[in-house]
């Protein structure tokens, strides 16, 4: 598990600021969520994290590594090693399950039995393993969201970001991945980064929240 | 670093195939005994019939997108979004007048037409009268340029639509009838491929001399085509082609304006490539009876008149004991050429769309520029340029020929790509990249298979320009290797008129096998109601 | 491996396999010739073939197409002056042969061959060498009652808007036209230009469109090449061909001969030089008169069809081509803006 850590971070898109003097420490397992309306910056401040976009001002570190700083990526997202589940989920409808889980293990370089034990596991735990053959397109909401979540816990990361992951799902199938995220964070361990617009999903899913308003932090 | 390395590999390539053999050329056209002179570019702009035969260009390709659009956008919504009858029938049948070489297309226009032809026969002499001088002129040129490229309108509309998220769509029919969605939804949805095919159809028929010359309608392309074949005067014939090259980039801001506004982050739509088909209804019968009248006039017709001329079977024994050989040099000519275009035109389209290289806009000029020169600018140039004892495995072998092809036709399948990636969400790259994936696996493993059926399409374009082509082949082919379309062209000097037209039915056939790819392609789509 | 690579790399496969097919085994140097030609493909390619089964050279051919239909070998001959691909330029008229000489391109041979050809039909300096004329003719529908018999009927005013003629800026047109200007001086051709135009004289891509064009009746006459006058009457076409005029005070009709050029620089010599020989055969006379195209031999004595007048029994309008390429060169701008480019 690592912390991560914003340093005076902003941000902005087409002279519009985005983030603004962002700072935050998010400590090693700690289960912090953002919350904020609508384009408030929270998801900015993930991809921020992520490395998939560059700080205007400020520093980011990873545990004490610093991967980014004004203007530019130190670390590259690949090499960041941390986890993101995306708001649409960007689960590859090309490949199937057992394929969306697997690329990563594969890049990594993992041997193939390995990758097998890895995978098997990985979708047992998110009670996924019946539908290794399936491809997306042919799975509901809720399991699009496991193969997500497993795709980017079975690289064990340190970290892991999620955006707003159960926006589009109905209150009782999100009530009860709420309650997935929580074990899965319980048994494997991560430092986790969450962003939501929903105020309860934000009082169950983490122990600490910051409201973001317009780019800032208005309430820790 | 890997990725800029590949992007600028890619660049290079474009810049030694292509642009290098058109400076080549333009380096001798402001050269004089030796001295700068700007005297052939002078006498062009001064030229006041040039530029009324630059206007007449500019009409007629102004009139032939028009048309080719306003029948090619409906005819590829019906064929590709709606429950119309033997749609894939109609899809082969449409895109053949693409295949055959424009000049034989307004022959065969002729003889159905022209005075004393099938008109004249059925209707009677005062009749076919009218439609002889209507047909030596510019409204022949616009309906045989029109049926020519319409096709690619078609095609590229019927691509695009597959990339509309139907949850659009059926979101707009919570409100409106399939009407409504498709004039406020659907349609503005595609409108990138929609332009993108009238930019095609307007420089191809910019740059188009043989069948306004046997329609008797003067062109600008005369400017350059009578100082290479008249006057032998390589100067004078390049700068005659620059205005051609200014139209072509006006016609580019023209696109980019219209479409700057628009950025379309359309969602994937399953993978599955569902498309939501619209129920004609009580219309069907009419749609029916329409398109099969547009597909009479416009295919069957010419085709027949072509099939009367080539009736029998020892017509298609002497097309392919004599030309055999170059036919399957088409085929495997074409068939290379398209797959580097199409791999150029990824990497090219890459970089357009993601903005991956500072100069990116100057890149997608310059295909475009390169798409929109007559072919014998860029032959000539390939000439000066490979012809020396250096590289002489270059230029006598086909390899020239794969540069020529790569100059002028990496418009295509760049722009086909570049659109295709409109339709892949960030995100699918992003998570790639999430995982620890390089770049090289990303593209490989991600963006590639899921820009598989626009590359596919790109691929098979490619094909159709490249086996017709005759401009270039006609300039750098090495002795003894010539294509079919070439072959057709020589032997039609004093050839046989029922050898002439087997040939060009051997090319349809020789080219409906992509056809066939694509309707597989399209076939991968599951209509639902 | 997935499908999809599997169909990507069988698709590579193939085409490999299809470039190895395609490969021709390298001809020796010794073995091989490279000839480009402006003579009709359905025309030469016997002959050359017939060269090739006689002597196990390898001839490799770059053809032309109708001089509208592409910008052709003669800019290929021109573009690759300066390292020539070419041995041998076999032409359909000896104006263009007469252009390569001037820009440098020929070189110069006398061939064994050339004896008793006309001298009128040779480069005095030996740069080409005239065989197998055509004549220009007048083709006419078989409905017209009155036949024209000289060219001046473009601008008889009956027959406006009955007549047509292939793009004077292309092809053996401008060979007429720059013969014209030649024999009749720039005042006379010019005048007789307009007139044509007065009388609305339709233009078409090439001899053999304006012959098919009167054979299907839309026009009267044109003024073609013989070969594509014959070539239509032996498919059966309603149309006869005219010598125009031969009457005792007129120019004569403008024979055109095909040329035979070595190129300079030419990869083979020695093949080349054995090629021209082949070409200026009476062998070789004597198959092109019986050809479709009916080429009238320049040599005395060689056997031709019926339907062939031999060359004695033409009256020829006179000329000396070298003034005619020279003035061809000059009057292209008065037939571009006269076509209207």
């Amino acid at each position: 598990m690592k912390s991560i850590t914003f340093e005076s971070i902003s941000k902005q898109y087409n002279k519009r600021p985005v983030v603004r003097d962002f700072s935050l420490d998010v400590g090693e397992g700690e289960r912090l969520v953002i919350f904020g309306p609508s384009g408030c910056g929270k998801t900015t401040i993930l991809r921020l994290a992520a490395g998939l976009v560059m700080p205007d001002r400020g520093r980011i570190f990873i545990g004490e590594r610093l991967v980014a700083a004004e203007g530019r990526n130190i670390v590259s997202p690949e090499g960041r090693q941390v986890g993101m589940v995306f708001q649409d989920l960007a689960l590859w409808p090309h490949l199937t399950v057992r394929g969306n889980v697997e690329f990563g293990l594969k890049v990594q370089g993992v041997s193939s039995s390995q990758r097998r034990q890895r995978i098997a596991d990985m979708l047992r735990l998110v009670q996924m393993d019946s539908r290794m053959d399936a491809k997306p397109a042919q799975l509901s909401g809720g399991e699009q969201q496991r193969v997500a979540l497993a795709r980017a816990l079975v690289l064990q990361p340190q970290v892991l970001l999620m955006d707003e992951p159960l926006s589009s799902l109905d209150y009782e199938l999100s009530v009860a991945l709420r309650q997935e995220i929580l074990r899965l964070h319980h048994e494997i361990g991560f430092t986790l980064l969450y962003v939501t617009h929903d105020r309860e999903e934000a009082a169950q899913i983490g122990n600490r929240v910051v409201v973001l308003r317009h780019g800032m932090v208005v309430k820790r | 670093m890997v990725k800029y390395v590949t992007l600028v590999l890619v660049v290079v390539l474009l810049i030694v195939a292509g642009l290098l053999p058109v400076l080549a050329m333009l380096a001798q056209s402001i050269i004089a005994d030796g001295r700068l002179s700007l005297d052939a570019y002078a006498t062009v702009l001064r030229s006041r019939n040039q530029w009324a035969l630059l206007w007449h260009s500019i009409a007629l390709s102004s009139l032939t997108t028009v048309m080719a659009t306003a029948i090619g956008m409906p005819l590829g919504v019906l064929l590709g979004k709606t429950d119309l009858p033997f749609r894939r029938a109609f899809l082969v049948l449409f895109t053949i007048p693409l295949l055959i070489p424009p000049y034989i297309m307004a022959v065969a226009w002729f003889h159905v037409l022209g005075r004393g032809k099938l008109v004249a026969r059925l209707c009677g002499d005062a009749v076919a009268a009218v439609t002889s001088d209507l047909l030596f002129g510019l409204p022949g040129c616009v309906l045989v340029l029109s049926s020519v490229f319409m096709p690619v309108v078609m095609l590229l509309t019927m691509a695009f639509l597959k990339t509309v998220n139907p949850r659009l769509e059926e979101a707009g029919r919570n409100m409106t009838g399939w009407w409504g969605v498709l004039k406020g939804i659907t349609v503005p949805l595609i409108l990138p491929g929609v332009l993108l095919s009238a930019l095609l159809t307007f420089l191809l028929t910019l740059g188009e001399f043989g069948v306004p010359h046997y329609l008797r309608f003067n062109v600008y392309p005369a400017e350059t085509f009578s100082q290479f074949s008249a006057f032998y005067d390589f100067r004078a014939a390049t700068a005659g082609a620059m205005p051609l090259a200014a139209i072509t980039l006006a016609a580019l801001v023209v696109e980019r304006t219209c479409l700057r506004r628009r950025t379309y982050e359309i969602q994937l739509a399953s993978q599955a490539g569902e498309i939501l088909s619209v129920p004609l209804g009580r219309f069907r019968g009419l749609c029916l009876l329409l398109v099969t009248m547009l597909c009479l006039l416009v295919v069957i017709l010419p085709l027949l008149i072509l099939l009367a001329a080539a009736s029998s079977l020892g017509a298609y024994w002497q097309a392919l004991t004599q030309a055999g050989d170059s036919l399957v040099r088409s085929l495997l000519y074409a068939g290379t050429a398209a797959s580097i275009l199409t791999i150029v035109g990824f990497f090219a389209g890459y970089l357009i769309h993601y903005q991956a290289l500072p100069f990116w806009l100057t890149i997608d000029s310059l295909t475009i520029f390169l798409f929109a020169l007559p072919s014998t600018v860029i032959g000539v140039g390939l000439i000066l340029l490979w012809n020396r004892p250096a590289t002489n495995f270059i230029y006598a072998t086909p390899i020239v020929i794969m540069c020529g092809l790569l100059a002028q036709y990496c418009a295509i399948t760049s722009r086909i790509t570049a659109s295709t990636l409109t339709e892949i969400p960030a995100s699918m790259d992003e998570a790639a990249q999430m995982v620890g994936a390089g770049w090289v696996r990303r593209v490989a493993c991600i963006t590639a298979p899921l820009a598989k059926k626009g590359l596919l399409a790109g691929w098979v374009v490619a094909f159709i320009f490249c086996l017709r082509d005759m401009g270039i082949s006609m300039m750098v082919y090495p002795p003894g290797l010539d294509t079919l379309p070439v072959r057709t062209f020589t032997l039609m000097a004093n050839g046989p008129t029922d050898l002439i037209a087997a040939l060009c039915m051997i090319m349809v056939l020789g080219a409906l096998t992509p056809l066939g790819i694509l309707a597989l392609v399209f076939k991968g789509s599951r209509f639902r109601a | 491996m997935n499908t999809c690579r599997q169909r990507i790399l069988s698709a590579v496969a193939v085409l490999a396999l299809l470039w190895s097919g395609c490969a021709k085994r390298q001809t020796p140097a010794s073995q091989e010739v490279v000839v480009y030609t402006s003579e009709d493909q359905v025309f030469s390619e016997p002959i050359l073939k017939d060269f090739e089964r006689d002597t196990g050279i390898k001839v490799k051919t770059v053809f032309d197409t109708e001089e509208s239909k592409s910008t052709g070998v003669m800019n290929r001959l021109i573009a690759e002056q300066n390292n020539p691909q070419a041995d041998v330029f076999w032409a359909n008229e000896p104006i263009r042969a007469e252009v390569l000489r001037q820009k440098g391109i020929a070189a110069a041979y006398r061939s064994p061959q050339a004896e008793g050809i006309p001298d009128v039909h040779k480069d005095p300096d030996g740069y080409w060498t005239g065989f197998s004329a055509r004549a220009r003719v007048l083709v006419v529908n078989k409905r017209v009652q009155e036949k024209p018999t000289t060219i001046f009927a473009y601008a008889d005013p009956p027959q406006k808007g009955k007549s047509v003629i292939a793009n004077p800026l292309f092809g053996t047109t401008t060979v007429q036209m720059a013969a014209l200007f030649t024999v009749w001086g720039e005042n006379r051709a010019k005048a007789f230009m307009e007139a044509m135009k007065t009388n609305k004289v339709g233009i078409s891509t090439s001899n053999g469109e304006s012959t098919d064009f009167v054979a299907a009746g839309q026009y009267d006459f044109s003024l073609v090449d013989s070969d594509d006058a014959v070539s239509r009457m032996r498919q059966g076409k309603p149309i006869e061909m005219v010598y125009p005029d031969q009457g005792q005070d007129d120019a004569g009709c403008l024979i055109v001969p095909n040329t035979a050029v070595l190129i300079k620089g030419a990869r083979h010599p020695e093949n080349a030089r054995k090629l021209i020989d082949y070409l200026l055969s009476k062998e070789t006379e004597r198959k092109l008169a019986f050809a479709d195209c009916a080429q009238i031999p320049l040599h005395s004595g060689v056997e031709t069809p019926a339907e062939i007048k031999p060359i004695e029994a033409i009256k020829v309008m006179k000329l000396d081509y070298s003034a005619v390429a020279a003035k061809m060169q000059e009057i292209q701008p008065y037939l571009k803006e006269w076509v209207g480019f």
